[in-house]
């Protein structure tokens, strides 16, 4: 039987009266490189909070790598790595210094903590800017650092919200080669990201949210053939199809099935 | 090197981490995080002896005022202690103890801006590290507990132990028990203030009723002050609220400082000073109690920002009632059209955007209105009959407030300000846009506060001050209008709310906000010595010649810097741009 990295069960949260996020049920095997899709204010960010353990969520569960999260937040998170949505870096540390604090706070023993913080420097090309401070970091840096800060205990499972946005492309190529090997040695990276082309090229299975309800699931052989969506639907055509072709089909639509995006032709024509 | 690229990344030994670890990774965080703050980049060598010598300096000019502010309550709290003993008065302990707690409460709230120079720091994120609650709810009291209000309140409570053990050696120890346990319970009375002050502040709605509340508080506890201290006993004016504390002695016994005195108190009687001990004991684990709830929820991952939920009203869909709303606007827009507009069209798009911002802001319309407040009880109460005089101090009052925004008229737009710098715009107009924003605010409230004064004067202010007072607020703001605009193009500072004191202060920005406050109170101060001249020469016409040229050197000197605007922004593009736009 194949352990589940994660797994929840009729995850909802409620802001108020508005649900971000409504009866998801992820269920992501251990080791899979695993993608959640979804429109602006789909409640992507929400749910990789609910599973980081940084937002509590209304009702539901989540296990992960067989833990409840509510239970035992302390154990799970000592599994798991984050790169957050705002990046929670400390600006007035180096990279350095805010890298030894992240290591001894996951309990790396001070030998360790050094030697990994040297390595994370030298891999992500930061460790010219040693005497800068974080809040100096250009954007890209400030991602990079996030990346190596979640990634210096050696989690068993990765969230990274926006990975690469902002991240230049030989960086970009370094991290993805970085992930691509902790798969390789059993780790199960969940991603959130806009870019559909760097989804498909990586992850191997995807999820989709709209509107705070997740609306497709599988891997993208099973999204290609229309059997992932949630509401059973199949997909038109029996082409391969780009991932944003299933994407736009997916979400394209409002709850009455009508097209959410306006015609071109009809708006903004006074557009050169 | 090779470990990672190798993708071995290996997980961390199962243990639990030991609690000592992280609570010394945290300690060690935030002493990183003050060091670096005070030396900003860790300069070398000289740099560095510079940098130190510079942080001494402005420690020396600017610590004695705090050392006076806090020398007075911790000496007074150990003679205060000393004379309640000593002179046989034992009910004094309590309302003193109470007194402490205020004072301690006091510099809490008002010392959150000194603390936060140092501090960068958001305890709250540390929920996403392996921690249990239990030791989260540690470091959560410690953080940051060597902030000013626990150390003026220590120091005071250690000064009653000592005035305590001087009257009465016998009640040095207990004292010195006691009060340490009140100072415990201190600290988490303060925390568990803060801790819900937090979650309730995160709500826009009760922020602005707390404002008003905490408005109305001082504006009340003014007005109290002088009702009850007419200006000719201005001396003892504050006996009234020791003479609160001393009839509240009752009431006390059944709350903390009451259990804190009668424990040290009845140390002759073991049992009563045990019981009374106990209900300290118990104060202090109940507001332990209130404070670990608050952040129970927070390490929960409890979402305190109402974002969501607004964001959530306006994604709410609207989209069948958008378009008649659009097309409303746009009738509306072409019925104006033909309309003469009062300012060209970038001023008035600029005009409408400080507009809708001003208007959104309810703290701050709530913080303009509170001087006028004071004007009106300083004018019935210290000022009555004094109109003549009080009038240029009543303007320079409520001046004082709202002139401060113009040296930084770019900052709360942040990363916003590209617009500005995109747009095929002149800068200059945009300058004046917010120039005329600021100068309606300035004008509403300086002439407000004219009118009230004028109103509530027994006799006629003379026409020859009017005049002198007129010359000399447009040169006030004239001054401050050309340097603060000069400022806001050279040295602007980001200013995002809620951490306005967590930005880093640059030798740059220091020094100019020196020169800021000195042409701030210079410029005002100038009406004291101009006032002393009248009457010298008997004169009242004299303030009028003074001012008057300085009126027209001022408002020229600002024409002069808004002809030159485009320019001067254009030659500090680069520290305009890194300042503002750095994301």
């Amino acid at each position: 039987m194949t352990t589940l990295a994660i797994d929840t069960a009729a995850l909802t949260r409620r802001f108020g009266e508005f649900t971000a996020v409504q009866d998801v049920n992820l269920r992501v095997d251990a080791g899979q490189f695993f993608g959640f899709l979804g429109p602006n204010g789909a409640g992507k960010s929400t749910t990789i909070k609910m599973l980081t353990g940084l937002l509590a969520p209304t009702s539901g569960s989540i296990r992960i790598l067989g833990e409840d999260l509510s239970q035992n937040s302390a154990e799970v998170k000592r599994q798991i790595g984050v790169v957050p949505e705002g990046m929670a870096l400390f600006g007035r540390l180096t990279a350095e210094e805010y890298l030894r604090f992240v290591g001894r706070m996951y309990g790396l023993d001070r030998a360790t903590t050094v030697q990994r913080t040297q390595e994370l420097l030298e891999f992500m090309q930061l460790a010219d800017e040693r005497k800068k401070l974080i809040t100096d970091f250009s954007h890209g840096m400030q991602k990079k650092l996030a990346m190596a800060a979640a990634v210096i205990h050696g989690p068993r499972v990765l969230f990274l919200d926006e990975p690469f946005e902002g991240v230049d492309a030989v960086a970009a190529g370094t991290l993805k080669a970085m992930l691509q090997r902790m798969i390789a040695r059993g780790a199960t990276v969940f991603l959130t990201s806009h870019v559909l082309e760097i989804v498909e090229r990586l992850c191997t299975h995807v999820a989709i949210i709209h509107r705070g309800q997740l609306v497709a699931q599988g891997s993208l052989e099973e999204l290609r053939a229309g059997q992932a969506r949630a509401d059973g639907a199949s997909s038109s055509g029996g082409k391969q199809r780009s991932l944003e072709e299933i994407f736009l089909e997916i979400v394209g639509t409002d709850r009455e099935g009508n097209p959410a995006a306006t015609a071109p032709e009809q708006e903004l024509s006074w557009l050169s | 090197m090779a470990e990672l690229e190798a993708g071995k990344l290996v997980p961390s030994s199962a243990q639990e981490i030991p609690a000592r670890v992280q609570v010394a990774a945290v300690t060690w965080l935030r002493w990183r995080i003050f060091i670096n703050s005070t030396f900003r980049r860790r300069p070398a060598g000289a740099r560095q002896a510079v940098g130190l010598a510079f942080a001494i300096l402005v420690r020396i000019i600017v610590w004695p005022f705090l050392a006076m502010m806090v020398i007075g309550p911790i000496g007074g709290s150990g003679f205060f202690a000393w004379m309640a003993i000593a002179g046989n008065h034992p009910q004094r302990l309590a309302p003193l103890l109470a007194a402490i707690t205020l004072l301690w409460l006091f510099v809490s709230i008002n010392g959150q801006n000194v603390a936060a120079v140092v501090s960068n720091f958001d305890p709250s994120s540390l929920t996403r590290f392996p921690l249990r609650f239990g030791r989260y709810l540690v470091l959560r009291t410690f953080i940051g507990v060597l902030t000013a209000s626990t150390i003026v309140g220590c120091l005071a409570l250690l000064a009653a132990a000592v005035g305590i053990g001087v009257a009465k050696p016998a009640l040095a120890l207990p004292a010195l028990v006691v009060l340490a346990v009140y100072a415990l319970m201190n600290i988490f009375l303060m925390r568990m203030i803060g801790a819900w002050m937090e979650r309730w502040l995160a709500n826009r709605r009760f922020r602005e009723v707390f404002s008003v509340l905490m408005a109305l508080t001082v504006v009340g506890f003014q007005f109290l002050n002088f009702q009850r201290a007419p200006a000719r006993a201005l001396g003892g004016r504050s006996s009234w609220v020791l003479n609160i504390l001393h009839s509240s002695g009752s009431q006390l016994h059944w709350l903390p400082p009451g259990f804190a005195a009668n424990a040290i108190l009845q140390v002759s009687h073991p049992f009563a000073a045990l019981a009374q001990f106990t209900g300290l004991l118990a104060s202090t684990a109940v507001f332990a109690a209130v404070f670990a709830i608050r952040l129970h929820k927070q390490f929960l991952g409890e979402y305190l920002s109402e974002g969501a939920s607004r964001r959530a009203n306006e994604r709410s869909p609207q989209r069948n009632s958008a378009r008649p709303q659009q097309a409303g606007a746009v009738a509306k827009a072409a019925s104006t059209e033909n309309v003469r507009p009062a300012f060209p069209p970038i001023v008035a798009a600029c005009l409408r955007k400080e507009w809708l911002t001003l208007r959104g802001n309810g703290v701050q319309l709530i913080g303009m209105l509170t001087p006028l407040f004071f004007v009106v009880i300083l004018n019935r109460s210290v000022f009555a009959g004094h109109s003549t005089y009080f009038l240029p101090g009543a303007i320079a009052y409520v001046l004082f407030g709202v002139l401060a925004g113009l040296y930084n008229i770019f900052g709360a737009d942040g990363l916003g300000v590209q617009v500005y710098l995109l747009a095929p715009v002149r800068l200059r107009d945009v300058i004046v846009a917010k120039n005329l924003m600021s100068l309606a605010v300035i004008i509403a409230e300086a002439g407000l506060a004219w009118v009230l004064v004028s109103m509530l004067a027994r006799t006629p202010i003379p026409l020859a001050t009017q005049i002198s007072t007129g010359l000399w607020t447009i040169f006030v703001i004239g001054v401050n209008l050309a340097l603060g605009t000069m400022r806001s193009i050279q040295t602007p500072r980001r200013f995002v709310p809620g951490q306005a004191q967590r930005r880093r202060i640059t030798p740059t920005n220091r020094t100019s906000g020196l020169l800021i406050m000195l042409v701030l109170f210079g410029s005002m101060a100038l009406q004291f010595p101009v006032t002393l001249l009248c009457r010298y020469f008997d004169d009242p016409w004299l303030g009028a010649w003074i001012f008057g040229p300085l009126a027209f050197a001022a408002v020229a000197a600002y024409a002069l810097l808004l002809h030159n605007a485009d320019r001067f922004i254009l030659a500090h593009r680069d520290v305009f741009a890194e300042e503002l736009c750095k994301t």
